[in-house]
């Protein structure tokens, strides 16, 4: 059986980091799990950029930042956590940057900083456009220099606990579909978003699916704000993929089905370059109110025409290729067909500012957990910071609690044997469902009705399809593949379930909050209401498999809510 | 631009049965007791990349199909794999283009060369991403370590820009020469990560000693035949055989000169200048230790004309001042050793007695004067220049 004193599940930024903090004591046994190897993680797909108040481009200072979060999250974060956060901001860049992170540079050699969405200043440190890449590259080739131990391509299956402390997780090992339960005295999930319950309306990778987020609910301990879905205004039409802020930075119009450029309605100044929040609503507007492009009306075009071919090719050329290559279109000659993409999940694993949950020794950290530090709605360049500072605070945190304490007495044959059983049904069973068929339609059903507008009818309809969705699931969706090597069959059914499981949880809570908030948009309580509502949503599944919502309460140190406005 | 939508609206209907086979490679080595090819009728519209493809398989004809996919954007470099015998990313790789390449044929799928299938277009990565940890490319900082960030220059930072966008999906692998050769061979990109730390101003310098040696005792460097086959399947832009270019380079930069790979250099660079071409009768006493004179027997006793040393031709004192001005343009890593060009001079000069090629000689013998003076004059000035 393995053992480890630490076990990380995920090898994102947030896994990464947190095994370099926690292996930092040789006399701690650490292990890291991921379903893919390390370097493939989403991490490696951010573009943008790290924030952190370095000032060395502007003043700032960490305060200012604080305060730009805390009014970007719609005073939903909770503060204490967001000045953790942005106090510990520069000497998490620099020690990233010691550690070999190949930041752009300013003509004296300090490290360059852009500005970002909703920063007050120059905040955003950046690798040219591939920063999350090479964050995750730095961190993986950093891992083999402490030596950390890898399970690659292993799938978390459960979390085992007592109802006090954690025992360790199963997991299956992807390449030989084998089962085994891994025995640690602490575990820190580390899984990432689960924005992939959009199914393609998503520009996250295919494998954001939450998996670790959907074992702490079986597990029986709370998600919080799981209602908060940050949309990119631009995603590709048919894959999601992301169309970068800098297409409309460069000058790109957004156009409807008549050609107007109908941002001059909703943001008559800033045009297309007014936030993302404004714009993605914008955008599904037209598309709702029947002026959106194409036979069936379901996107807007991005024209970069009159740009040339020349500035395309120089300014972005990712653009275009993206363009070409996933949407079979030219932009030097077409318009892009786009449509706002589920890009971020501010919800998840419920957590302290130290990334405990309620069980002892198991911790989250990343875009899986909640801590909250993006509250109702996140800033770019925040997330990567996030998953670096929270990575390594609940890493350090797992370290001083495992000295303290023993394995518990298990060979945990049980739990092996109740996986087994479960992915035995999962074959057994008559296939009478289609996988691909079935994410599609979960895809649909949260895009159109838990998506950028809300309304109580709809999601009502939603959390009713979800749960037939489950239901057929439970019935009909069988694993048609009975090898053992490589299942991608059995693994994607595992996902599915993962989302479906999230997705419910995501349309309770968002027919629970009656107000607006960040990214979360009602078209019946157009307000953000503090009065009722300054609070997190807390959900947990009872043992009856149905859930609990209630609510809990935002940590306010300095900052009272203030209307946002831009 | 009123005709925005419906430009793309035509394209919408342009629906189509036509429909193109996909040849795929199958193997579970679990059950199946060699691999074999099953064919798939995919349609040509609708279709994006080749990863769309195998998608369409899995879901509509075929759901124990495996292959490794993650980010479907081209950055997380899982789903490299073999089409039409050539490496690619499948998610970068538009279907329409192959599908008219194709013209009616097959479009043949395969996992990459040279690592273990685990099962179908599925293959083993751990070994790939071992030999990185064996050549122990990273950034072990500098001492002292400042408190803030190190200063580090824009044009600094430009010169590894291209290795940096490295996605380690090991294409370069499983089309490298090298790597068919001599399976310790640890790839291209390995040398380009290689080159990327050592170009990093922030790396302690006895780090970038250790890499570059381990890039040759671990890694056999020296194996790369520069076919630049790497440069050409890298969906990223990356240039492994240029990199390896430089790390050998810094081989001999470091003064690793007891390697035979930098003894080879040294012997070509010397070699060429004094003679204009490579000596291959000299090649393994200078740089195995291996006495040829076996060898020239042997050849001589069959009959054949041997050249000890080569035929000087015509031309080469300004191929020797050409070689002088480009080293000092572009200062390479490894210097000329004039005391061996003139133990190789003494030999021409030696042949030139004996009246051996009288053609060349003659000419040779025109200029002779003038062509110590010149070298030497040349030499003063190259150190000089330093
Ligand atoms: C296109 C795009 C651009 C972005 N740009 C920016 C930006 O510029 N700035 C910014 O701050 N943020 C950005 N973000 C957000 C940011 O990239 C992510 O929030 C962040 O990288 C998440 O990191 P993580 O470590 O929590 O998770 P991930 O990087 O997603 O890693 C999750 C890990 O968990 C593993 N895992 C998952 N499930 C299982 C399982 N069942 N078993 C075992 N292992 C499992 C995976 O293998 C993976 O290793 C962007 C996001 C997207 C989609
Ligand atoms: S060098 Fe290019 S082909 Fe080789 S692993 Fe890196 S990205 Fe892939
Ligand atoms: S140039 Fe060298 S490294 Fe590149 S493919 Fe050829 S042999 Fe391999
Ligand atoms: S799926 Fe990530 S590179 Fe192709």
């Amino acid at each position: 059986m393995l053992e480890y004193d630490i076990l990380i599940v995920g090898a994102g930024g947030a896994g990464l980091y947190a095994a370099l903090w926690a292996s930092q004591n040789p006399k701690i046994k650490v292990g890291v799990m991921s379903k893919v190897y390390p370097v493939r993680s989403h991490t490696g797909a951010a573009e943008g950029g790290i924030n952190a108040a370095l000032a060395n481009v502007a003043e700032d200072n960490p305060e200012k930042h604080a305060f730009d979060t805390v009014k970007g999250s719609d005073y939903l974060a909770d503060q204490d956590a967001v000045e953790i956060m942005t106090r510990m901001a520069p000497e998490i860049i620099y020690d990233i940057e010691h550690r070999g992170v190949p930041f752009s540079r300013l003509p004296d050699g300090r490290i360059a900083q852009r500005p970002f969405g909703g920063a007050s200043f120059p905040r955003t440190c950046y690798a040219a456009d591939r920063t999350g890449l090479v964050i995750l590259h730095t961190l993986y080739d950093q891992s083999l220099r402490q030596g950390v131990e890898f399970l690659n391509e292993w799938f978390l299956l459960n979390i085992i606990h007592n109802g006090e402390r954690v025992l360790g997780v199963t997991a299956l090992d992807i390449k030989n579909g084998e089962v085994h339960f891994i025995k640690a005295k602490a575990v820190i999930i580390a899984t990432g978003g689960h924005a992939r319950m959009y199914w393609n309306r998503t520009s996250n990778a295919l494998g954001n699916t939450g998996d670790g987020t959907a074992a702490v609910l079986r597990a029986g301990l709370p998600l919080k704000d799981m209602e908060f879905v940050q949309f990119h205004p631009t995603g590709l039409r048919k894959t999601g993929i992301l169309i970068t802020e800098g297409a409309r930075g460069e000058g790109g119009y957004l156009i409807n089905k008549d050609g107007e450029r109908f941002m001059k309605k909703y943001a008559p100044e800033k045009m297309e370059l007014a936030p993302r929040d404004i714009v993605a609503r914008s955008i599904e507007r037209e598309i709702l109110e029947g002026r959106g492009c194409g036979p069936e009306g379901d996107y807007i075009c991005l024209d970069l025409r009159h740009l040339g071919e020349k500035k395309l090719m120089e300014r972005l050329p990712q653009t275009v290729e993206h363009a070409r290559v996933y949407e079979g279109v030219d932009p030097v000659k077409e318009p892009i067909p786009i449509r706002p993409t589920a890009h971020y999940s501010m919800g998840g694993i419920d957590t302290d500012k130290y990334g405990q949950t309620e069980i002892k020794g198991l911790y989250a950290a990343g875009e899986a957990a909640c801590i909250s530090v993006h509250g109702a709605n996140r800033l770019g360049g925040n997330s990567l910071l996030d998953i670096l500072v929270f990575g390594k605070i609940a890493a350090e945190h797992a370290a001083e609690y495992v000295t303290g304490v023993e394995h518990l007495p298990t060979d945990g044959s049980e739990y092996v044997k109740r996986e087994e059983e479960f992915i035995k049904s999962l074959m057994d069973k008559e296939p009478k469902e289609n996988l691909s068929q079935m994410r599609k339609e979960m895809g649909n059903i949260m895009a159109s009705k838990v998506g950028i507008f809300r309304e109580e009818g709809l999601m009502k309809e939603a959390l009713n399809e979800i749960r037939e969705l489950k239901e057929r699931a439970k019935a009909g969706l069988a694993v048609v593949d009975k090898s053992k090597r490589f299942n991608l069959n059995l693994v994607q059914t595992l996902e599915f379930l993962n989302l479906l499981d999230l997705a419910e949880v995501t349309t309770l809570c968002a027919i629970e909050r009656k107000e607006s908030r960040g990214a979360h948009y009602r078209l019946d309580y157009p307000q953000r209401d503090d009065e009722n509502f300054l609070k997190h949503s807390i959900v947990r599944r009872k043992e009856d498999g149905t859930l609990e919502h209630g609510w809990k309460e935002v940590v306010i140190t300095k900052w009272q809510p203030q209307e946002r406005k831009y | 631009m009123a005709t925005a939508g419906k430009e793309i609206l035509k394209g919408g209907f342009r629906m189509s049965q036509e429909k193109v086979v996909l040849k795929v490679y199958r193997y579970n080595p679990e059950v199946d007791e060699k691999p074999y090819y099953r064919e798939y009728e995919v349609p040509t519209e609708g279709v994006q990349t080749l990863l769309d493809a195998l998608f369409y398989i899995q879901e509509n004809l075929d759901p124990t199909l495996s292959f490794r996919f993650f980010c479907r954007a081209a950055v997380c470099g899982s789903c490299a794999m073999k089409v039409n015998g050539i490496s690619r990313l499948a998610c970068k790789t538009p279907f329409k283009k192959l599908v008219e390449r194709a013209n009616g044929r097959p479009i043949t799928v395969e996992p990459l060369n040279f690592l273990n299938t685990v099962k179908d277009l599925v293959v083993d990565h751990d070994k790939p991403f071992e030999n990185l940890k064996k050549l122990q490319t990273w950034c072990e900082p500098k001492q002292p370590i400042p408190e803030k960030e190190y200063r580090v220059s824009p044009e600094e930072v430009k010169e590894y820009e291209r290795p940096t966008n490295c996605i380690l999906c090991f294409a370069c692998y499983g089309s490298c020469e090298a790597v068919m050769d001599d399976p310790k061979y640890a790839g291209p990109f390995a040398f380009s990560r290689v080159y990327k730390y050592v170009l990093d101003s922030r790396v302690d310098e006895d780090h970038k000693r250790q890499m570059v040696k381990n890039a040759m005792e671990v890694g056999d460097i020296w194996s790369c035949v520069q076919c630049q086959k790497c440069i050409y399947v890298c969906p990223k832009g990356i240039r492994p055989a240029e990199d390896i270019q430089n790390v050998r380079g810094k081989a001999a930069e470091y003064g690793f000169k007891e390697y035979p790979g930098v003894k080879k250099v040294q012997h070509f660079v010397d070699w060429v200048y004094a003679t204009g071409q490579i000596n291959r009768l000299a090649l393994p006493e200078e740089v195995y230790g291996v006495d040829p004179t076996p060898l020239i027997n042997k050849f001589k006793e069959r009959g054949a004309e041997v050249w000890e040393v080569p035929k000087p031709l015509p031309g080469l004192l300004e191929f020797r001042d050409l070689i002088l001005e480009v080293m000092k343009e572009k200062k390479p890593h490894l210097d000329i050793d004039f005391h061996h060009v003139r133990r190789i001079d003494k030999k021409v000069e030696e042949i030139f007695k004996a009246d051996v090629c009288t053609k060349v000689v003659e000419q040779f013998e025109e200029q002779r004067e003038d062509f110590f003076s010149r070298f030497w004059k040349k030499i003063s000035e190259f150190f000089g220049a330093r």
